[in-house]
């Protein structure tokens, strides 16, 4: 048996275990925090995590997610991804003529898919968005995969790093849309669960479907 | 005006004259959060003052602003007492007796606990509008502090400090002066036995015993009776301005039961409602039950929260969730 030093915790403040905190005071504390609705902001303003269940086993949503170019079949607008001469960046179009920049990156054994991303430049992939793919029988005892999808507000989101790289005076910036994230990137998972059950519970190959095209 | 339009003409309370402060219960009671946060002070009954005269009292306030027509025109009399006066029979006959009416029925229930002046308030719409009677009388009165949790055995728990006394009273008639524009109930009986009365050494409340008896919820429903209270009361609010044509965001006063600051803030937040339009004696009377409305109601007007009438929703939810109710109503210019 193991057990810790208290006094290595002493001097930390804010912390609440039982120790100090009793059950009565924790139910005090909790109830306070729980409310019966939360504004928008204070839920997704910093961080935007969606999730959903995909009847496709998780090995074949990792491998189908590990490949960046299915990113053109399940995201709403990022289309045209060729290799560049960045070993790992693929550049491709998002929202219409924007070029986005995109690296994956992928840990087989823990079943996580991260695509680094940004618009107009591939050297400093700041737009992150970490995906984890959970079997579903450890998690809800039924078959499948649970996908968690989490972004996270960094700083460009509010203002273009690099204005100058912009060609579009049009053009919207992409961290305007961020009080919207919510629910486009609810869309985009509803798309890669809508592709992934109906190719998986038809039996077809999962994809992605790549034609060569002349350029 | 049509003929079957019903209104809430006035209300008025009564509170025991004996004020509690926290020192009377736990130290550190005024320290409490959450569930149990303390109110700076409370009413408690004392120990002869029976729920009859506390009707009495509050409806003499009443009368003096309606006048002695509308003594007589108390064809209904409701009373909804918290620890009734007597184990067999409730207090309406004699109430009837004390403020000098002799009403066609005398009703006293013994349900819908915490939001009982809106489950009279619906009783009395039917029968009224059905031309049977011509006035009802709406009486709620909260006597569980002094009665239950003043005592020695009790005072020290974390609930005690929680309940206050107090008596409100509402007087309803046909007419269009201050009209029930919608009124929506749910029963939700399987919530029914969350709560329970009981005392330590396990002995019935009939039975016998020196253990003092106590209400509490069923331990392991504590955390789903806070979410259900968190839900209910905004949900029929927002059903009832629907049913009368209307958006939450309509309500001028909104007035509700007052279980504790949480559920409060929690409700307004959910209709989007600011702390000014959702008036609350929590502070200064505590957890008034069944009471709370009427008394709430009258405070907010005495407080010049509807100088020129306007949209007021009642709502609330009683016992463990077994009752939720709220009604919409437009009230007159004084």
């Amino acid at each position: 048996m193991k057990t810790i030093d208290a006094a290595a915790l002493a001097d930390i403040p804010g912390l609440i275990r039982c120790e100090e905190f009793d059950r009565e005071a924790l139910a005090e504390h909790i109830t306070e925090m729980t409310h019966t609705v939360y504004p928008h902001e204070q839920v997704y303003g910093r961080y935007c995590t969606v999730h959903a269940h995909i009847d496709c086993p998780p090995e074949k949503v990792f491998a189908y997610m590990a490949n960046p170019y299915s990113l053109m079949e399940w995201t709403y607008s990022v289309r045209d991804l060729v290799p560049t001469m960045q070993s790992g960046v693929l550049r491709g179009v998002d929202s219409g003529q924007t070029p986005i920049y995109c690296r994956t990156v992928t840990n087989q054994e823990a079943l996580t898919v991260d695509y680094h991303c940004a618009w107009d430049q591939g050297d400093e992939l700041w737009m992150v968005y970490l995906n984890r793919i959970v079997p579903a029988e450890t998690v809800l005892k039924t078959p499948g995969s649970v996908v968690i999808w989490t972004n996270c507000r960094h700083p460009y989101y509010e203002k273009n790093p690099f204005p100058a790289l912009n060609h579009d005076p049009d053009r919207e910036w992409v961290g305007d849309w961020w009080p919207l994230f919510y629910a486009g990137h609810s869309i985009e998972l509803q798309n890669l669960k809508a592709i992934l059950e109906y190719r998986h519970r038809s039996g077809l190959p999962l994809g992605p479907r790549l034609r060569e095209v002349s350029t | 005006m049509t003929a079957q339009e019903v209104s809430l003409l006035g209300v008025a309370s009564y509170l025991p004259e004996k004020v509690v402060t926290n020192d009377f219960f736990a130290p550190g009671a005024s320290l409490r959060r959450g569930m149990f946060t303390a109110p700076t002070s409370r009413r408690h009954v004392a120990r002869d003052e029976s729920a009859a005269e506390m009707i009495e009292h509050a409806s003499a306030r009443l009368f003096e602003q309606l006048g002695s027509k509308a003594v007589s025109e108390v064809d209904l009399l409701f009373t909804n007492v918290s620890v009734p006066d007597q184990a067999f029979t409730g207090c309406g006959a004699e109430v009837a007796y004390k403020i000098g009416v002799r009403p066609r029925r005398i009703i006293d229930l013994h349900n819908s606990g915490c939001v009982a002046f809106i489950y009279m308030l619906d009783l009395a719409r039917e029968l009224l509008s059905s031309g049977s009677a011509r006035a009802a009388l709406l009486c709620n009165v909260q006597n569980a502090a002094g009665r239950i949790f003043s005592d020695p055995g009790i005072r020290g728990k974390s609930q005690a400090p929680v309940p206050g006394d107090g008596c409100g009273v509402g007087y309803v008639a046909l007419g269009s002066a201050s009209p029930i524009l919608s009124l929506v109930q749910h029963c939700q009986p399987e919530y029914a036995s969350d709560m329970v009365a009981c005392a330590d050494d396990g002995r019935r409340y009939w039975e016998p015993g020196t253990s003092p008896l106590s209400i509490r919820f069923t331990e392991t429903r504590v955390a789903s009776i806070i979410e259900r209270g968190n839900r209910i009361v905004p949900q029929v609010v927002s059903e009832a301005c629907r049913a009368a044509g209307l958006r939450a965001q309509d309500i001028e006063l909104l007035i509700t039961n007052q279980p504790n600051p949480i559920f409060l803030r929690n409700w307004r937040e959910a209709l989007e409602l600011s702390k000014e339009r959702h008036h609350d004696t929590f502070d200064q009377y505590g957890n008034l039950f069944g009471a709370a409305i009427p008394i709430n109601l009258e405070d907010a007007l005495a407080h010049g929260k509807l100088p020129h009438g306007g949209i007021v929703a009642l709502g609330g939810f009683s016992h463990a969730g077994d009752y939720a109710a709220a009604a919409i109503l437009r009230w007159g210019s004084p």
